[in-house]
């Protein structure tokens, strides 16, 4: 048998310079990804690609505030995703709140809710500054310091009551309920 | 000086005023005129709006008046014939059961859109809306709450939905992050 914790190097290497990134934008943030990817900071030569399906990707970019209703998806587009995931944060929204820190509908920690690995900081981070953590989170993958999906997986049980504190509990349900009836009801059936 | 000036909102402001005997209106600036109606004929006056061309609606603008125990109904109205801006203010009670208003969803489709967010956020009820039970901003786990009125003590709230740490919290050491 081989063992192929031998070849995490190589695969390291091999995730970092093939980053996919789902196409989810969070708040005022979605406006600096159409500089990054075009041509002015080309994205592509990192080897990134944004990819609309959350099946493929390897990087979740959480760009600017994130509201309760807007981090169920985040936690479900984030629990659909392949195992090597990495999430970086764009600006001081998702870290404390910002310049929403009052306000009723905007989320304080999102570490508290998903594992953050690189959060840049700036109201809105420009693109170099983007680009500034992206190449960090590359070095974190080549070193293997990039676990939050580790982490998610071992301190599962603290995500979960931090979540279920802020929905409620069943709240997965409800919302499948809400949006998929169809296929919560076929579910029960069987 | 300014009624020659701006001579033709002064004679638009007439022309309704003149089918609409409940309304006060007026002239604030050019292109820029203001009625003042009761809240039980909102529904005529609108139907009046739209016969004489004002095609738009813009916003609803509620304002809060805690100290009149009043809620200000402010219907932003854009006339692409005449290029004039109509304002058109109503007042209705403050408290729930009272603050409620005629539906105008019939007469301006987009109305829907604008009275759910006046519902959301200030606690109007319109009648004859019916997707009222459905919230935009706050979740279904949260119904009944009004954020943008004066009287909601929003700091509390937020920290106790976020359980956010203050300085002076008892369990501060087991505060983990």
């Amino acid at each position: 048998m081989v063992d192929w914790r031998l070849f995490e190097p190589l695969f390291n290497y091999a995730r970092k310079k093939s980053l996919w990134i789902v196409s989810f934008c969070t708040g005022c943030g979605g406006i600096e990804m159409p500089p990054l990817m075009t041509s002015r900071y080309d994205l592509e030569r990192f080897g990134m690609i944004p990819d609309p399906s959350p099946r493929q990707y390897d990087l979740f970019l959480i760009t600017g505030y994130v509201t309760p209703k807007t981090l169920k998806r985040i936690i479900i587009t984030y629990e659909m995703a392949p195992d090597p995931k990495y999430v970086l944060a764009h600006g001081s929204c998702p870290l404390n709140g910002g310049i929403y820190w009052d306000a009723y509908n905007a989320i304080k920690h999102l570490d508290k809710y998903i594992p953050v690995d690189v959060v840049i900081a700036g109201c809105m981070p420009r693109p170099e500054a983007v680009m500034d953590g992206i190449q960090k989170i590359m070095e974190m993958i080549e070193n293997g310091t990039a676990d939050g999906w580790k982490r998610y997986k071992e301190n599962y049980e603290w995500y979960k009551k931090n979540q279920d504190e802020l929905f409620g509990e069943g709240w997965r349900e409800r919302e499948a309920r809400r949006w998929i009836p169809w296929l919560v009801d076929k579910k029960k059936e069987e | 000086m300014g009624e020659v000036k701006w001579e033709r909102e002064q004679m638009l402001v007439d022309k309704i005023l003149e089918k609409a005997p409940y309304a006060e209106g007026k002239v604030r600036r050019e292109r820029r005129i203001e009625f003042s109606i009761p809240a039980d004929r909102i529904r005529d006056f609108l139907m009046l709006l739209r016969d004489n061309d004002f095609e738009l609606m813009l916003q609803i603008t509620t304002v809060d008046w805690p100290n009149d125990g009043e809620l200000e109904l402010i219907y932003q109205m854009w006339s692409v014939t005449h290029r004039t801006h109509a304002m058109v203010r109503t007042r209705i009670p403050r408290d729930l059961d009272k603050a409620r208003m005629p539906t105008v969803k019939d007469i301006y489709p987009v109305a829907e859109t604008y009275e759910r967010d006046a519902h959301d956020f200030f606690g109007v009820y319109f009648e004859g809306n019916e997707k009222m039970e459905m919230p935009w901003i706050l979740d279904d786990t949260e119904q009944g709450l009004f954020p943008h009125r004066k009287d909601f003590d929003m700091l509390t709230y937020v920290k106790k939905k976020y359980k956010l740490l203050d300085r002076f919290d008892e369990d501060k050491d087991n505060y983990v992050i």
